[in-house]
């Protein structure tokens, strides 16, 4: 998909290709007491779980998995995995290790049939060796599935030395696959781990908010072997939304986050997605991203959403650059302005507008006749940029 | 209105102030800045917390002050964060405590460990971070000298949440403050849960007796099998999967009471204890 599809063609594109996909590829047997085959749904279990492989692991996980970083009650983590999700993230520096421990307490006895993946953000090999120590404690755990390093969104970020690390835990058996958890950057780190082609697995932010041109990376990493696990799915949900955000409305609206999880789920490159649950509720609504596909209906929840979003939110994708005739740092003045109308922020939004050149802050959008910033997502540059000016200056 | 609005921003600047205050490398001898101070608010937390950033925000997050400090091979990294509120400061600091650990009376509450230390002191939480050139090196002395002068900068409440008081002391392991979804309940909004040797109790804040009536309305539908009981204005107990032996009672606002007992009459007579204990 070229980067100037449009949004609109971009979710049709999802739907298209999600209603055609083969649900489960032929996985090898990988021990430990994983299933082979296909795995059977669990009895009780209200949806038909779908599974798919993960890359080259062979591991078979369902396409709904767990993110279990803000999950405070064991019990929705039990009761995940009696219903029959087999995929459960944590990582190390989750709420100071609780997080860990919480999950290994939780999986207990069904340990053998479920896959976990935790990530260690060491900065350095002896970091990285004590953080792993500390995972199978806490995990209670003889080895981990897959093991990430946390949150690396450049080539940079990931030094010959720290894959040594992995790879030697793989050969010591505490880790049967590694891999690469990040959020920015894909489009650059995807296709030089697919080159490099030591990492089993990328962990990667993905959703409907993004640049489509993360398709192709995603593409590139599964064509590579890897195994793709999508993170961020509901583009931030509700979290990071208040009352009276544009996104608030779109998000609450029913079926609205269900909507942006299968959305993920029906891309064929995504093995697994790790949504956020707090709760059983949560949980069950997550469940029916598995058993239905992604509809029209879904389309036009996830096109109002944007369509809402379009005029204020930036993807920071640097597409406008060097783009603003009076040299602005466009991209960055609009985060400024975020601080201030979005969080609430002003002073810190006034702080940063005021550590622009003196140029740059004497600049006034509305004395140009025509502004030669045209953001590719439609993002009201010129109005918006005035807004900053009126704010701060 | 203008005014308003003016007042706010000197309030939001006094308060970005006293956190600044807080930032600096030359509390422990030998320490010096690496690196410009960074500052984070929700939409961009994640560039520096990665999925940490979601246990920030589920809690309250506003704002944070963050700097590097270098001693040697030694990097240690100092976050303050502005939370909505002391609750919600107490709250992060109970979900990133070691429970195996002790509290120090550090502000709110507070733990030093050989190469880290995390205490909430009125709105603000404080995590410091070091990266020591040996792993198993104790650096507990420098955290210490380095939460000490922090804490000193930082002002507001010292005293934890007066609910932590009402949970009966008789082996109780931890308390913590779930920002959403108690026991994993949806409509059990956000409250504390004590854990003890055997079973959970907790305490849900409700805006008013009339929406914990709702909750306590919805929650009797939602336990099959629930059968009235007499503790507080209404309560019944149940059995019920992952919950075991459970038991619910209102009184005024709150809604409370203990699960994961083996037999719901024990859950119901632990919850009588807990009802004599809140106001």
């Amino acid at each position: 998909m070229g980067s100037h599809t449009s949004r609109r063609e971009f979710l049709s594109t999802g739907l298209s290709a999600g209603l055609a996909l083969p649900v489960v590829g032929a996985g090898s047997r990988m021990g430990l007491g994983l299933p082979s085959g296909e795995p059977e749904a669990k009895a009780g279990s209200p949806v038909k779980l779908e599974y798919r492989t993960l890359g080259r692991t062979g591991l078979k996980v369902t396409t709904v998995g767990m993110g279990c970083m803000i999950t405070s009650d064991p019990s929705v983590i039990a009761r995940a995995a009696d219903m029959g999700i087999n995929y459960f993230d944590t990582a190390r520096g989750y709420s100071q290790g609780n997080n860990e421990r919480m999950v290994g307490a939780a999986l207990g006895s069904r340990r053998k049939q479920v896959v976990i993946s935790t990530k260690s953000h060491a900065p350095n090999k002896e970091g990285l060796q004590k953080h792993l120590e500390t995972s199978l404690k806490e995990l209670n755990t003889d080895y981990i599935d897959i093991w990430f390093l946390h949150g690396r969104n450049s080539p940079a970020e990931v030094p010959d030395d720290h894959i040594e690390v992995q790879q030697l835990a793989k050969q010591q058996g505490k880790v049967r696959f590694t891999g690469v958890s990040t959020h920015s950057g894909q489009q650059q780190l995807l296709p030089w781990m697919a080159q490099k082609g030591v990492f089993d697995v990328v962990l990667t932010a993905y959703n409907f908010t993004m640049d489509p041109g993360m398709d192709q990376a995603i593409a590139t990493a599964a064509k590579a072997g890897m195994g793709v696990v999508a993170m961020k799915v509901m583009a931030g949900g509700l979290r990071r939304q208040r009352p009276g955000d544009p996104l608030y409305k779109k998000l609450t609206q029913d079926g609205a986050l269900l909507a942006a999880l299968k959305w993920v789920v029906n891309k064929p490159n995504i093995a697994t997605t790790i949504p956020s649950m707090t709760d059983m509720d949560q949980l069950d609504e997550n469940l029916k991203a598995m058993g239905n596909p992604y509809s029209a209906g879904d389309e036009k929840l996830l096109a109002a959403h944007l369509d809402a979003i379009r005029p204020l939110y930036c993807r920071m994708c640097g597409k406008c650059d060097g783009t603003c005739q009076k040299g602005l740092p466009v991209a960055d003045v609009l985060r400024f302005l975020t601080y201030a109308d979005g969080y609430g922020q002003f002073a810190l939004g006034r702080e940063r507008f005021m550590e622009l050149s003196a140029e740059h802050a004497a600049v006034r959008c509305g004395d140009c006749a025509e502004c030669t910033v045209k953001c590719p997502y439609g993002v009201e540059v010129q109005s918006r940029m005035a807004r900053a000016q009126e704010l701060f200056a | 209105m203008k005014a308003a609005g003016l007042l706010l921003a000197v309030l939001v600047v006094t308060g970005m102030a006293r956190a600044q205050d807080a930032l600096d490398c030359h509390f422990a001898p030998g320490w010096e800045p690496s690196g410009p101070e960074r500052q984070y608010v929700a939409d961009n937390l994640y560039d520096y917390k990665d999925g940490a950033a979601d246990g920030y925000l589920i809690y309250g997050f506003a704002h944070m002050r963050t700097i590097d400090c270098k001693s040697g091979g030694d990097t240690l990294t100092i976050d303050v964060s502005e939370m909505t509120d002391a609750d919600a400061a107490y709250g992060l600091f109970t979900a990133n405590r070691d429970p195996r650990l002790p509290i120090a009376k550090i502000g709110m509450g507070g733990q030093v460990q050989a190469q880290s230390g995390l205490f909430a002191k009125g709105k603000y939480y404080v995590e410091i971070a070091e990266v020591a050139a040996d792993a198993e090196a104790d650096h507990s002395a420098t955290i210490q000298a380095f939460v000490a002068k922090i804490q000193e900068r930082l002002e507001g409440r010292e005293t934890v949440p007066e609910a932590l008081e009402w949970f009966p002391k008789e082996n109780l392991a931890t308390v913590r403050l779930i920002p959403e979804s108690v026991l994993g309940l949806r409509l059990l909004k956000r409250g504390y849960v004590a854990k003890y040797a055997q079973g959970q109790a907790f305490v849900v804040l409700e805006a008013t007796p009339e929406s914990a009536a709702e909750v306590m309305k919805k929650l009797r539908e939602h336990f099959d099998g629930a059968m009235p009981t007499q503790i507080g204005d209404e309560a019944f107990q149940a059995k019920a999967p992952y919950l075991e032996g459970i038991c619910v009672f209102r009184k005024g606002r709150y809604v409370a009471g203990y699960a994961n007992l083996p037999e719901a009459q024990q859950a119901t007579s632990l919850a009588a204890k807990l009802a004599a204990r809140i106001p």
